[in-house]
């Protein structure tokens, strides 16, 4: 670390996190931009526990200061989040920073938001980088309010600092490797219904899919659990497993909102509960699997998941603006308080559409001999059949409506040109589009549903 | 009643985009829209930057004028359009980090130079729509404050999930940039230290000549001022060589200090040369006199000139020890540099050794090509070639050639330098989505000699005789010859209890009896009973050579032993290293889940082995191989047989003879050759100008333009589906027009649906004007004919006419299609005229996706093991027929037409697998005919 670094401010807070096992996380900043004295750091968290890598505080501050670096140009609209992201070689860090405005003693000041990481950890970052990204600007919404009513934000932040910590923490020895053996998973059964029902199967896979490659799976049995979202991660691209996770033997993480696979153990009364909230913020709606009773939930398409997440999110953000006190917050509280939105609650539903890509797969995979690669090629090469055919459904309505500027109004065609007329396999393929273009489900049907939650909510009003 | 667009009206609007504002309730600003502009257009979010495509800028913080532009790739300023580039670089230059200590140090005498690791930073206008990769690094230069000038270069875009997504990608590449200009800039540097210390020793033997010139006029004891200034002078050039030399030496110094970053791409060839160079210059003036040396009174001024010729015409002595006149004269300098903004600042372009600034220029250029175009398509197209990897069995049915720069797409790239090794990587560098074949031109420049070199060059003088004794004969005795054969194979044909037959050619490399690979006779009759009664040998392969390499079967015929005999005595001469080279190559296979019928069926003998009984003893037996080997097993195989046989790099791959296993192989130059005479027969110069790419890959450009010559068939021509339905169930298809630019375009199309075209599409014939035979039938599968009114057009015409059991007609001029009928389901989807797919581009992903399947389709076919082979030794090859048979119809669901297209496919991948060493010629090595009336279809 350099050796010019700035004394240290005795004003900087600090808290530190115990943490269980090693956590990859350096510390945590919230710095802002003083009007008289320039970049000030506000509060440090550092994780307590076993560490890669040690800074002190004067160098975490030193580090803090500078993600400011610059942004007294800024010129973003008010209430946007930027985010910015450095590899500091120099330092041997990276530090991801999210810039945004907010009053602090009645100013509006330049704030930055940081999490600063060694730089030997960049390839197991990156892929989490959204993950924690989007965890962190929603909280940054939060405690913007709170900067607002003069609150103080570092207890909304500590929200999601410490369950980030946790999350990167637990990913660093339970994530999902990019390379999976087949041999671990359900595909390798030398015949179908050996390690689970095929029907089980067939419907964990075709939601699992429809739900763009999010399920929880859920069980008493960690191996069982286990190979189950190894199976489910061999549909989902090299990336997409780093950000999934194994459950742990001996006792259950927490959900992980973000993870694309996640393994939970149920606790010791065969119950496992799943925080409403952190379900509904999952940016893709999730496949529900419980291995025990071979049950498999899906939550609503993603136009649908989208939409609902907004409000919630919008109504949590009005309950919180309407607080009168600072004690009033709590993360997983769900929100009552808007007459305009009451969630449902149920929002696992049975698997509705049936498909045939899926089940054909599935039928004939296994009559291909285990043990060789036979049974991985023929996966490839369904894989990349749904790959491409997302692709093509992508540029059918991109040509349609001349890139989104006129509305899609072809559905039938498309479903007869592409030999996607059963609704569970197009249910697939524009899951795996919307992955690519985000936004694609509620382009595509967003406007009846949209048109018919007015309708509800207008006869709810009567 | 009430409908929804009455309720719509009374609906609120604060949900729906009208923001309804709320006194009470929570600003916007707070809150999150509810329905963003994503929910309305998904492409809408990045279409608001003021730039039209993504771009890469470098930018600098000049000590004169702050941050400033000063080049982008490409650099075209409609680019940019109306972006702030000069904000845009303050932006980005004030996130640098890289503000470490330069300058003096305390407690030490001279300045140092700081070796600064590069840093990266990802930042976002987002108000201005632009997020930037920027790479931070700083160059030497002399005449800069600190010796160092800070740039940066950015790749800019408006998606910023593009750039963290690609962030890896990115970083490796614009390092690599980097180390480019880096390297550069320390050559110009050293280079520029050399001049200044000259400029300095010159001054510095003047001064001091001054000097002593004035001490000998003046008292002993009395300094003038004058004399005092120039004794200061004096001292200040010494000080500034002292410096200098210790800058020498520091930046000699810079290979030597560890790295920080373990990100950063370094050239060991660059820096062992820039060492080197650094390493010379620093012994060469340390060697120089000191200059207080210089004080010695007793030298004259005779002497003392000497000494400055010295400095100032030193000559330099090239390697001949031819004395040349020196690069650089030194100059009197001034020991105090000028200020700030007196001085010119060096462009980029001279603070780096030109070679080192267009070699990073054009890294970047690339750079910005690989990275350009939409993130969904460059995401999808890894994954495809990252899947297609995987399933090399199957690859060569439609896929295009994975090359090896594909290995290193999915975030492995090599590290590379961008001049030293710019030849032996420039494949990596060279966008790979776009290029899928290699350049036979550069693989022929860069392949090692073949080992067969003399062989070769025999079996290309006589082939060359034979080809033109071929090119004296008549075509009557090619038809002859063919009609003969296809007279056997209808009377053969006759006996069968079906109408259908296929065809399969043989090799004619007899193999050696006491070969321990030769199968015996157990094996034989295995094959035999294995061989479906159906399925009917034809005497037409025999004469001829090999499925692979038919180009002239006569001249083959009898060229073949002889080049067997001259590269066995070759293999037994000199190159007796070769020859085990190659039998190290032929790794046998893992049979331990090999199968026969009654027990193992290729027990102990590897495919080559297969292929070898199949020629020899029991021809047919081509038509029923299973596989029931791991593919895996044999990839590597595959792979070493590319680098025995240059098969999967010649332009004419297909037509290449295989390396069996004993040998028995021709030599590539003899098979060029060949297929060069049978070209000069047939088509002469026409193909070189073929739209498919002959003698290259085609690209995907290409690929998706014949998608839109596709579409335009399909909707064109109802009995598109017929014609479809021909090229993949294997039959050829011979395309008849007048006008040769319409036939060339319909077969572009057509050859999308041809499975296994061959690395160069080498089974398409775009453009014929002479007579076929039954041979080029077997090598083609789609075949542009000529039609001419002359006397050789009747002769096609008779061509045409006799060979019409085996081909299908599509006449572009009448706009008809003779073909058996068709009427099946599996190609409805592809082959529908009331498909409403706009674009060609949109409609070959579609069509990318349904052969994708069909692939798939046929690999389960051909590697379910329990369908090939019988449960029990009772059990016939006619209950294993059945199997087969109900399989597709039951299982897959396929028709008997439909079946059809599975079975050749089948047939392909089982060949392909089996015999690795034909490659891409596996698809050669059948026709199918039909006994089925043909029918004539019209618009």
């Amino acid at each position: 670390m350099s050796s010019g670094c700035p004394p240290q401010s005795p004003a900087v807070a600090k808290s530190e996190v115990v943490i269980e096992g090693e956590c990859p996380l350096l510390a945590a900043t919230f710095a802002y931009w003083d009007n008289i004295l320039g970049p000030r750091v506000r509060h440090i968290w550092t994780p307590k526990g076993d560490q890669l890598m040690f800074l002190s505080d004067g160098e975490v501050t030193f580090l803090a200061n500078h993600t400011l670096n610059g942004e007294i140009l800024r010129s973003a609209e008010c209430g946007a989040v930027d985010v910015k992201f450095f590899v500091l070689a120099e330092k041997g860090v990276i530090i991801v920073s999210l810039i945004f405005d907010g009053e602090l003693k009645g100013d509006k000041n330049t704030c930055a938001l940081s999490i600063i990481l060694p730089q030997t950890e960049l390839a197991f970052y990156l892929p989490l980088h959204t993950i924690c990204v989007e965890r962190l600007k929603h909280v940054i919404r939060r405690g913007r309010i709170w900067m607002q009513k003069g609150y103080n934000i570092i207890s909304v932040l500590s929200l999601e600092i410490v369950p980030i910590m946790e999350l990167l923490a637990s990913m660093k020895t339970h994530s999902v490797p990019e390379e999976i053996d087949i041999k671990d998973t359900v595909l390798n059964d030398d015949d179908i219904g050996d390690s689970c029902h095929e029907d089980f199967l067939h419907k964990a896979i075709s939601s699992h899919l429809q739900t763009c490659g999010c399920s929880i799976v859920v069980g008493s049995n960690p191996e069982k659990v286990n190979k189950i979202v190894r199976t489910l991660c061999l549909f989902l691209a090299p990336a997409e497993r780093k950000c999934s996770r194994l459950c742990k033997a001996d006792s259950s993480f927490k959900y992980d909102a973000g993870l694309f696979v996640q393994g939970l153990l149920k606790d010791s009364t065969g119950s496992f509960v799943l925080p409403f909230r952190q379900v509904l913020y999952s940016p893709y709606p999730t496949t529900h699997i419980d291995v025990d009773i071979n049950t498999v939930k899906q939550m609503p398409p993603c136009h649908e998941h989208t939409y609902n997440q907004r409000r919630y999110m919008r109504s949590e953000l009005t309950a919180l603006w309407k607080t009168d006190s600072e004690d009033d917050i709590a993360p997983d509280t769900v929100i009552h308080t808007d007459e305009t939105f009451t969630p449902d609650l149920n929002i696992f539903q049975d698997v509705m559409h049936k498909d045939t890509l899926v089940k054909s797969f599935i039928d004939e995979v296994f009559m291909l001999k285990p043990g060789l690669s036979l049974r991985s090629t023929y996966l490839a090469q369904f894989l990349l059949l749904l790959h491409r055919k997302a692709l093509t459904l992508l540029k059918y309505i991109e040509d349609e409506t001349q890139k989104g500027k006129k509305p899609f109004r072809s559905l039938r065609n498309l479903k007869t040109d592409l030999d996607l007329t059963v609704e569970g396999d197009l249910n697939i393929i524009m899951a795996f589009a919307e992955k690519l273009r985000a936004g694609l489900h509620s382009f595509v049907f967003g406007k009846p549903f949209f048109t018919s939650m007015q309708e509800r909510d207008v006869l709810m009003s009567f | 009643m009430i409908g929804s667009p009455d309720l719509v009206a009374f609906t609120k609007e604060d949900e729906y985009g009208h923001p309804n504002p709320d006194p009470w309730g929570i600003p916007e600003e707070f809150s999150v829209p509810l329905h963003p502009l994503a929910d309305f257009n998904p492409w809408a979010k990045t279409s608001y930057a003021k730039f039209t495509k993504d771009f890469i800028l470098i930018s600098e913080f000049s000590e004169q004028v702050g941050p400033q532009p000063l080049l982008t790739i490409p650099d075209d300023p409609k680019v940019c359009g109306t972006f702030d580039l000069n904000y845009f670089s303050l932006r980005i230059m004030s996130v640098d980090y890289q503000a470490s200590f330069v300058g003096h140090p305390p407690g030490s005498g001279y300045p140092r130079l700081s070796f600064v690791e590069d840093s990266r930073v990802v930042l976002g206008d987002s108000k201005e729509g632009a997020f930037a990769y920027v790479h931070h690094l700083t160059l030497y230069d002399l005449e800069a404050r600190g010796f160092v000038r800070p740039f940066c270069m950015a790749y800019v875009s408006a998606d910023e999930r593009k750039i963290m997504l690609q962030f890896e990608e990115l970083s490796l590449r614009f390092s690599q940039a980097s180390e480019c200009l880096k390297a550069g800039n320390r050559r110009a540097f050293a280079k520029e230290l050399q001049r200044k210390l000259r400029d300095l020793e010159y001054t510095h033997s003047v001064l001091q000549k001054e000097e002593g010139l004035q001490r000998e006029a003046g008292p002993q004891t009395m300094y003038s001022a004058h004399a005092v200034e120039k004794a200061n002078e004096l001292a200040n050039v010494e000080k500034s060589i002292y410096e200098h030399r210790d800058l020498l030496k520091q930046i000699s110094l810079y290979h030597h200090r560890p790295r920080r970053d373990p990100h950063a791409v370094t050239c060991q060839k660059c820096m062992n040369e820039c060492l080197s160079e650094c390493e010379e210059l620093l012994e060469k003036y340390a060697k120089l006199a000191n200059p207080i040396s210089y004080n010695n009174k007793g030298r004259n001024v005779g002497e003392e000139r000497d000494q400055v010729d010295d400095f100032g015409g030193e000559e330099e002595v090239d390697d001949d020890g031819v004395k040349r006149r020196p690069s650089y004269t030194p100059q009197l300098i001034k020991a105090k540099s000028a200020k700030c903004f007196d001085k010119r600042l060096k462009t980029l372009q001279e603070l780096c050794d030109e070679t080192f600034y267009q070699a990073t220029v054009r890294l970047l250029k690339e750079t910005e090509k690989s990275f350009r175009g939409d993130l969904c398509y460059l995401h999808t197209r890894r994954l495809d070639k990252m899947l297609r990897r995987k399933q090399q069995v199957t690859n060569f049915l439609f896929e295009e050639e994975l090359g090896e720069d594909d290995e290193n797409e999915w975030g492995n790239l090599r590290p590379f330098c961008a001049v030293n090794h710019v030849v032996d990587n420039c494949t990596i560098l060279n966008p790979p989505p776009i290029v899928l074949g290699p350049d036979p031109h550069e693989l022929d420049s860069l392949e090692p000699p073949d080992l067969l070199d003399l062989a070769s060059e025999i079996s290309h003088t006589q082939e060359l005789g034979v080809v033109e004794s071929h090119l004296e004969s008549s075509p009557s005795d090619q038809t002859l010859e063919t009609q003969e054969s296809s007279e056997e194979t209808k009377g053969s044909l006759s006996s069968g209890k079906s109408g259908r037959s296929q065809t399969t050619r043989q090799q004619n490399q007899t193999p050696d009896p006491d070969s321990d690979l030769t199968p015996d006779r157990d094996h034989n009759t295995d094959l035999e009973r294995e061989s479906s009664s159906e399925e009917m040998e034809t005497t037409a392969g025999e004469e001829e050579g090999d499925s692979g390499g038919d180009q002239t079967p006569v001249s083959l015929l009898e060229v073949v032993p002889e080049l067997a005999g001259d590269r066995d005595s070759d293999c037994e001469g000199a190159t007796d290293g070769a020859c085990e080279l190659q039998s190290d190559l032929l790794v046998p296979l893992d049979t331990a889940c090999c199968m026969s019928q009654e027990g193992f069926l290729y027990e102990a003998s590897p495919p080559e082995a297969v292929s070898h009984l199949d020629h020899s003893s029991n021809p047919q037996s081509c038509d029923t191989l299973v596989v029931n080997q791991e593919p895996q097993a044999l990839l590597p195989l595959q792979d070493d047989y590319a680098v025995g046989s240059p098969c999967s790099e010649s332009p004419t791959a297909g037509l290449e003879l295989p390396v069996g296993s004993l040998g028995d192989t021709i030599s590539r130059t003899s098979i060029e050759e060949g297929s060069d005479c049978t070209m000069s027969v047939s088509t002469g110069s026409e193909r070189a100008a073929s739209p498919l790419g002959y003698g290259r890959g085609v690209t995907l450009r290409q690929r998706k333009k014949a998608g839109q010559g596709a579409l335009r068939f399909v909707r064109q021509y109802p009995f598109a589906m017929q014609a479809l339905w021909c090229l993949l169930s294997g039959r050829t298809l011979v395309v008849l027009g007048s006008d040769e630019g319409r036939v060339r375009r319909l077969v572009a199309a057509l050859a999308l649906f041809v499975p296994g075209p061959g690395k160069c599409g080498e089974r398409v014939q775009a453009w014929l004007s002479c007579p076929f035979t039954l041979t080029d039938l077997q090598r083609w599968k789609l075949v542009g004919l000529q039609r001419v009114a002359s006397p050789v057009g009747s002769s096609m015409l008779y061509s045409l006419s006799r060979y019409s059991r085996y081909i299908s007609i599509l006449d572009a001029d009448q706009k008809t299609l003779r073909c058996p009928p068709y009427c099946g389901q599996l190609l409805a989807n592809i082959a529908t005229h009331r498909t409403y797919i706009r674009r060609g581009s949109t409609y070959f992903l579609h069509l990318q996706s349904t052969l994708c399947r069909l692939a798939a389709k046929a690999f389960l076919f051909t590697f379910t093991h329990h369908l090939h082979l019988p449960v029990s030794s009772t059990e016939g090859p006619e209950v294993v027929e059945g199997r087969r048979r109900c399989f597709l119809q039951e299982q897959l669901g396929l028709g008997e037409e439909d079946s059809l297209i599975l079975l050749y496919l089948s047939q392909l991948i089982t060949q392909h697998y089996l015999q690795p060493a034909t490659g891409g010629g596996a698809a050669a090595s059948y026709f199918n005919f039909d006994y089925t009336t043909s029918v004539l279809y019209k618009i």
